[in-house]
Order: C-alpha cells, then structure tokens, then sequence
C-alpha cells in the first residue's frame, strides 16, 4: 500500500496545564520498525495512549489507513455549518474512535505492565485476543449452535499458531500467572497478535528482560514485521532499539525534536543535549 | 480405570446426579413435602443465576432485582388475566419489556466510572415497589391481584404443584445451560476479560460499557422469567413479594452461590431459603433475626471468602482458604492497633491539648 | 398557590433537605478518603434518632446528655464498623466492600429492630412544640433547630478540613492515598477519623429530625438513598455541592407535592428522589463523556 500506515497531524494532548503532546507530527511507513524514543516525561506513552484510543486528542487528528480516527455523531448533521466553529461546539462535534473499535480497525497494543488476564489460563488468553476477528454472539453462544463451535475450533486453532509463534506452546494450559516475567510479556505480545493488527504497538517490551530474552524479542519483532505487521515501539533499552529500528523518531518535553535511521539520530545534535547525562556514551561507538 | 474417567468427568456426574435427584424430589415416597419450596427454589436460582454473573463480571452489586422479578409477575398477572392474553405470549413480553426497561437504566449507569449500580437499583427498587403499592388500577394496590390463570400447552395445564414444580425446574436448568455456554464461549471470555483486566479487554476489542449492559439486561430478563412463573404457580401476586428484604435475599443467595459461578446458584438459593423457611422461623420469639443473619452472612462470607462460599467449598481448600492462618494476625493487630489508633483519634482532640498541658 | 403557601413548602423542603444534606456529608467524606461507598450511612441516622428517644424518654436522662451519648454511640458504631468488618477485609475488591457495607447496613437494622421494635417513636423537640412565624409561613422550632445545626455541621466541618492538620490529612488521603501515605499520613488511621465522623454527622442528623419526623427501625434506607442522591450531586468529592445538592433535593420534593405535579402525591414523593438520582447520573454519563472525548 502507498503512503504511511499512520500519520498525526497537529497532535496535542494537554491535561489541564500540562501539555503532554505539544503539536507533533509524524507518519509511520508501513512495514518498516519504527522507534520512539526520549527522555523520560518526553510525552512517548501519552502518544501511545492517543494512537491506541485511550487518550482523547486535545485537538489533532490520526489517520490511519488513509481514514481519520474522528467521525461525527448523529447530532453533527443538526448543526448548521455556520455554527460549527462556534465555541459551544466546537469540541463536540468530533468523536474519536474508541479504543475497541481502534483494535477492529488493525491497532493493537501491549501495556507497560503486561496486564495479563489472571484469571485465564495462556491459551484462554490469546483467544481473547481473536474476539475481534470472530463474530458469533450471545445467542450462537447460549444455544452452542455450529456455527458458534465452528468458530470456537477456528479461534483455538489460531491461538494456538500465535502461542507457538512466540514459543510458548507448552504453556498452554498453566494459568497465565504462573509464567516468568519474560513469558508474560511475550504472552501479551502474542495476545496482542492474535487480534490480527495491521500496526501494532508495543509499549516498552523489553523492560524487565535480561539479555538473552532480548535477543529473542529482537528476533520476534523482526519475524512480526516480516509477517507484514508494521511496528511502533517505545523503548528505553538504546542497544535494543538501535539494533532493530528501521526508523526512529525522537521526542522531548512533548515535541518531536529529530527523526531518522538509527544512524542518523545518534549523530544529531539536538538529540544528544535532551539526552546529556543519559546514554550518551551510545553515541560515541 | 473407571474411578480415573469418574474424576475428569465428575462435573458432568455432579450435573446428572442433581438433576436425577431433582427429578425424584417431588414423589411422595421421596422428598414430595418439600415440592413447594423446591418450586420457590427453582424460581429463585433463575434470579440468582443472572446476579451471580452480573456481580461476577461487572464488579457491580443490583441491589433492586427483585423490581424485575416483580415486573415479570405484575406484566404476566396483567396481560394473561385482565386482558386476557396467552400467558405464554405475556411472559415473552414481559421479559422484553423487562429487558428494554433494563437497557434503558443501564446505558448511562455503567458508562460511569463509578459504582453507581448499586444504589441505582436500590432506588429502582424502591420506586418499583412504590408503583407496585399505588397503581391500585392496574395491580390491584397492596392486596395484589389474584385469578391468575395456569401455564397450559394445549390441553395440559400446570395445575398442579407437581407439574408446576418441573416446569420451574425445567425453565432454571435452561437457564443454567445456557448461561454455561455463554460463559464457556466467546462471549464468557469476554466477560472474564472484563471480569480479569478491564484496559486490557478493551484494547482487544471488546466493548467493555456494551458487554456490562448486556449481562444486566441478561439478569433482568431472567428474573422476569422467574417471576412470570411465580405468579402462574401462586396465581396470585402482591407487592410484599417484591420489597427490598427480597432484593436482599437475593444477594445473599448470589454472595452464598458465589459471585460468576453458575451452578453455585441452585446451592445459594436453595440455602438462602432453608435458613429462612426452617431455621429461622424456628427462632420465632427474636425479632428480625432473618435480617441479622443475613446482614452477618454478607459481612463474613465477603471478609473470609469474598468469591462466594460455594465456590469455595467447591474448589475444596475452603477451610484453607478462610485464611485461618491470617486470623491470629489479624487478632494480633487489632489488638495492637486499636488501642493505638484509638489513642491517635483522642491525642487530636482539641481537649487532648489540656491533658498534655498538665503532664510535665 | 399563594406566596405564603410557596414559603410554607419552601421552608419545609429547606428542613428536609438539611437532613438529607447531612447525610449526603458521611457519604462524601468516607467516599473521598476511602472511596468506600457505604450503604450503612442512613443506619448512622436511624440511631442518632432511635436512641435520643430511647435514652431520654425511656430511660430518662436529661435530653442534652441523651443527645450526646446518642451521637458518640453512632459515633462509635462506625468505629466499629470500620475496624471489624471493613479493615479486616484486606485487599478487598471494590464489590466485596459494598456488599460488606450493606451487610453492616442490615445487621445494624436487624438489631435496631430486635432491641427497639418496630414501631415508630417520637422524642421531644428541643424546645417545644408550637409555631414559628417567618416569612409568612409558620415554622416548629425544631425546623430552625434543624436549619441551624447543618449549617453548624457545614461551617465547622470545612474549618475543620482546611485548617486543621487531620482535616488537611484527611483531604490529602482524599486526593492520592498513596502519595498520603508516602508523607507519613497513617491512612488507616484516616480511614477511621472518615468513618468516625460520617457517623458522627449522621447521628446528629437523626437526632435532630427524629422529634420531627419521627425515628424507626427501618427509616434509614429511604434517608439513606436521599443522602446519596445528594452527594451525587457532588460526585462524592465535593462537601459544599452534597450540602447544595441535598438542600436541592428537599426543595424540589416539597414543592412537587406541594404544586401537585402530575401524580406526584406524597406517596410519590420518594420517587423524586430516584428520578433526580438517574437524571444526575445522566448528566454526568453525558458529561464525562464529553470529557473523555475532550480529555
């Protein structure tokens, strides 16, 4: 496809007088690893939460797939056009897609802290995440007609490809609890999966890990984009994202200050002074 | 070799041994004396079902289900004997007109962050029972209505205790395996997902606000079920039947039976309603002893087993899990804490000010 | 309608809404410190009430004494409360601590009712029977009585929060009981003073509407769902919009029953309050979404 999987345009985000996003642009190619990275409180997870739904844009838009993520209510046609600017208004006429229907569209997400179902064994929770892709409802259901256990099959066959995609077949059945830190978070990884995205974002995987698992994260983040899946990652691990990132785009204080290949960015000035004191002896190799 | 096959299936042989035992209840050379409760039972375990999993998945408490029990009797009473419809074809509109009433409360109530259900429906209740009260024109005041007609299939009518206590049964076994389903299914995911991480079920695609209206839209049509055949068996209906002690009971079947559990919900309703036909009208000479217990019985079982009792029994390690290691802790502490807060709460007095001004 | 008559129904809606405005204050205070929501606050007030009448009338002490001991006694039910049945219910979910409330509410109303029967009583006002002119409607004493300690309750409980190191605690646990608790703030400790106080508030509310409107075992679930609606108004964090809110209320139920809006008779009279109830919940469902849509 042309043109980038996700764009904002004018995107801010302020909480009262704090403005976490302050008017930033960027446009993520499909295909390609993209990285944000920053200092902390540079406005990465605020970003994150408005691409994913669960942030409302102060004002700005995202578009993703070439369709903005704004649609006007029903209400929107009663209002004259003339009006439309008018202070009462102005902010109720567009609703932003909520963070479900963003996951129907082909976003997808992993938290920070992994946010397991506890109460779900592995494998019931990567089949959660194919509730997206499936349909039958409550009656189907009630009723277990075939095609509700037609479904059923497909969903667990599915879960079961994505469980050993990220290694973790035999884990199946043990609650999701009970698995080690790393598990865990490929565990939300393949959750995330599941739900069949176009772009998937990934808040700070790598936190947690020792070296060898992030190998293997590296590993299966280039094996998701060679699937086709396009990724955004933030991430504080520099060796990480500068062994991955195709592309990675630079925040500070809110604002996108420089954006790049992997080498690129280490050489820019602006970068190395918002990191001065953090980091900076990666520039130097 | 059979006793391996025994315990992998021993749901489905709990399952087939409660309904052959149900099956025999109402024989005379069984347990035929406690046909009529067991009726009261099976109506009240529709009821509970749906609490179980509303209070299970939503995290939410209905204090006012009884308003939709009633709501389900007063439509059947209404429709079948003063206009004198199909009762059948009442119950189905009850339960949709039930249904409706219930989305229509519940849309803006769960997209609150807040808890907000339970005093909502309290309310609901209460008003429910007031109109029940007041509309003397259409449910015939605090004296009820009477002359309901029997449930009837063709020529067969349920005129019998005996009939009627396997028609409830076979509605609230219904109810039981299809609310199973929907919980082992894509839809009982859901919930859980709900139910386990509500920021993450939401960025799977499941819309959280649409998936708690509906369980509450579930429970009320089950308990307008259950009431429609309450007021087929009873053939009579009035508004004491559905005031805010019923409500309570009600949690206190759903809390026994276990919040989110399915099958915990005949053992909830049908201890709920021994403890207050048999045990406690024993009791008679200590006034409201019923609601003492039951105020006690929704304290403790929420401290020590706050998944409900059944569950707990059933997973076995009840009396491990009543945290019995904790309780000398807990004692430890509170001995030691009360004492010191209560000594912390006086110090702040202004009049403590004096007592420290004469100590040197 | 004449004006003296509008005056009449107004004055009466301030009486009540003063009761419920209190109430709404124990709500407010235990939510915003503990976000507990606890049903047993309108039992808070079935004591205040039921037990002025029981020490003074029947057991015949002197009425001020009574009126004290009424209060500490409420005061101390939810004390204990606290300690028994919700601080021993460690890392409980939000539903495991509703319903634990609501099982305290009942319990409390269980023995209420088995100590001091069903039937309703009625203490002696404060100072007498008889009527009061103002405005041109007439008033009891015990309505200015009334009046004037929620306004008292009002004035010193904001005193009280703002300028006092516990109330400054008590407002900080409110606002991030975790940061409360990294300063130092004992939030145990503050969790009790919260129910210490709701409890306190409600007593004194039923000892004052109780020579009034009469006190039973059972009043406090309709008080208690008024309350509530008035510190709805509020969102549970704001005490001088509980105190608005309940007075609101008051006002409105009087007026409906008094101009006779549609079927509106007394009996209906409580259903104001839940209708009032899901129109604020609407509001705000409306208002919060238009929030988030901003936020």
């Amino acid at each position: 496809m042309s043109g980038p999987i996700l764009e904002t345009k004018n995107l801010i985000k302020a909480f009262g007088g704090l403005v976490a996003v302050d008017n930033v642009d960027i446009a993520i190619e499909t295909g390609r690893i993209t990285a944000i990275i920053g200092p902390n409180g540079a406005g990465k997870t605020s970003l994150f939460n408005l691409i994913a739904g669960v942030y409302r844009p102060t004002s700005g838009d995202i578009i993703f797939n070439g369709n903005s993520l704004r649609y006007a209510p029903w209400y929107a046609k009663a209002v004259p056009p003339q009006m439309k600017q008018h202070k009462l208004f102005k902010n109720r006429l567009h609703h932003h897609a909520p963070a479900h229907k963003r996951t129907a569209l082909g976003i997808a997400r992993t938290f920070q802290h992994v946010n397991l179902f506890g109460n779900m064994t592995v494998l019931e929770n990567i089949m959660t995440g194919q509730h997206p892709r499936s349909k039958y409802g409550f009656f189907a259901a009630a009723l277990r007609l075939p095609k509700a256990r037609h479904e059923e099959e497909m969903i667990n066959l599915n879960a079961m490809k994505y469980l050993n995609m990220v290694g973790l077949g035999k884990h199946a059945d043990q609650k999701s609890l009970s698995l080690p830190l790393g598990q865990q978070k490929l565990l939300a990884i393949a959750r995330a999966l599941a739900t069949e995205p176009k772009l998937i974002l990934l808040d700070e995987p790598g936190a947690g890990l020792n070296a060898l698992e992030k190998r293997e994260l590296s590993e299966l983040i280039r094996r998701i984009r060679d699937m086709g899946i396009t990724v955004v990652l933030v991430e504080h691990d520099m060796p990480l994202v500068m062994g991955i990132a195709e592309w990675i785009i630079v925040l500070d204080s809110g604002m996108k200050i420089a954006e790049g290949t992997a080498a690129q960015v280490q050489k820019d000035k602006k970068v190395i002074a918002a990191y001065l004191g953090e980091e900076t002896d990666d520039a130097e190799d | 070799m059979i006793l391996a096959w025994a315990k992998k299936k021993w749901s489905w042989l709990a399952v087939a041994a409660l309904i052959i035992f149900l099956a025999l209840v109402p024989f005379k050379w069984f347990l035929g004396q406690y046909t009529s409760i067991m009726i009261f039972v099976g109506i009240s375990t529709m009821i509970t079902v749906g609490l179980c999993m509303l209070m299970g998945y939503t995290g939410q408490v209905s204090l006012g289900q009884a308003a939709f029990y009633g709501l389900g009797a007063y439509f059947s009473a209404v429709l079948s004997k003063t206009h004198g419809l199909n009762p059948w074809l009442a119950m189905v509109i009850a339960a949709i007109a039930t249904g409706t009433f219930a989305y229509i409360i519940g849309y803006p109530i769960f997209r609150l962050r807040g808890n907000y259900l339970a005093m909502a429906t309290l309310g609901i209740g209460l008003i429910m029972w007031t109109l029940f009260n007041q509309m003397v024109q259409f449910t015939g005041g605090p004296d009820g209505m009477s002359g309901i007609p029997y449930l009837s299939i063709g020529g067969f009518s349920f005129d019998t205790s005996f009939k009627r206590y396997f028609l409830v049964w076979f509605f609230c076994l219904a109810i039981l395996f299809l609310s199973q389903n929907i919980v082992r299914s894509r839809t009982g995911r859901a919930l859980r997902a709900i139910h386990g991480n509500e920021a993450a079920a939401e960025s799977l695609g499941i819309n959280v606000t649409q998936f708690k209206v509906k369980i509450f839209v579930l429970s009320a049509v089950y308990a307008s079920l259950a009431g429609s055949l309450f007021a087929h068996h009873l053939r009579h209906v009035s508004p004491q039947s559905f005031d805010f002690l019923a409500s309570v009971k009600l949690v206190v079947m759903a809390v026994i039976g276990g919040l989110a559990s399915i099958w915990g919900a005949i053992f909830g309703a049908g201890t709920t309603r021994f403890l207050s036909d048999e045990v406690l009208l024993g009791f008679n000479k200590f006034p409201q002893l019923d609601i003492i217990i039951y105020g006690l019985i929704l304290m403790l079982v929420m401290i020590l087993m706050p998944e409900g009792l059944f569950v707990a029994i059933k997973s076995g390690t009840m009396w491990l899990k009543i945290n019995w290691r904790d309780l000398p802790a807990i004692m430890k502490r509170m001995k030691k804490d009360f004492p010191e807060q209560v000594k912390y709460f006086l110090s702040r007095l202004p009049l403590a000010r004096l007592w420290r001004k004469t100590e040197p | 309608m004449s004006a003296d008559q509008f005056v009449q129904y107004l004055m009466s809606g301030l009486t009540q809404g003063s009761i419920y405005a209190l109430i709404g204050l124990g709500f407010t205070i235990i939510y915003s410190v503990t976000q507990i929501i606890n049903f047993a606050q309108g039992e808070f007030v079935m004591l205040g009430g039921m037990l002025s009448y029981v020490l003074a009338v029947e057991a015949g002490l002197p009425v001020p004494l009574a009126l004290i001991i009424a209060i500490l006694i409420a005061a101390g039910v939810g004390a204990l409360m606290y300690i028994l049945a919700i601080r021993t219910a460690r890392r409980a979910s939000v539903i495991s601590l509703i319903i634990i409330t609501i099982g305290a509410a009942i319990f409390i109303r269980g023995i209420a009712g088995n100590q001091f029967g069903v039937n309703a009583v009625s203490p002696t006002p404060f100072t007498g029977r008889g009527s009061i002119s103002f405005l041109g409607a007439y008033i009891e004493p015990q309505a200015l009585w009334i009046i004037g300690i929620t306004f008292l309750v009002t004035i010193l409980l904001y005193l009280f929060l703002s300028h006092t190191m516990v109330g400054k605690a008590l407002r900080a646990c409110a606002v991030n009981p975790e940061a409360a608790s990294l300063v130092g703030i004992n939030t145990k400790a503050m969790a009790l003073i919260a129910f210490i106080i709701a409890a306190a508030i409600g007593g004194i509310g039923g000892v004052v509407i109780a020579p009034m409107a009469m006190a039973s075992y059972g009043m406090g679930v309709m008080l208690g769902l008024k309350g509530f609606v008035a510190a709805a108004v509020g969102g549970f964090m704001s005490p001088i919009a509980t105190v608005i809110g309940g007075i609101m209320l008051g006002i409105i139920e009087s007026l409906a029953v008094g101009f006779n809006w549609g079927p509106f008779t007394s009996a209906y009279k409580d259903v104001i309050a839940l209708v009032v109830l899901l129109l604020i919940l609407l509001i705000r469902s409306g208002k919060l979404a238009a929030a988030e849509r901003a936020a």
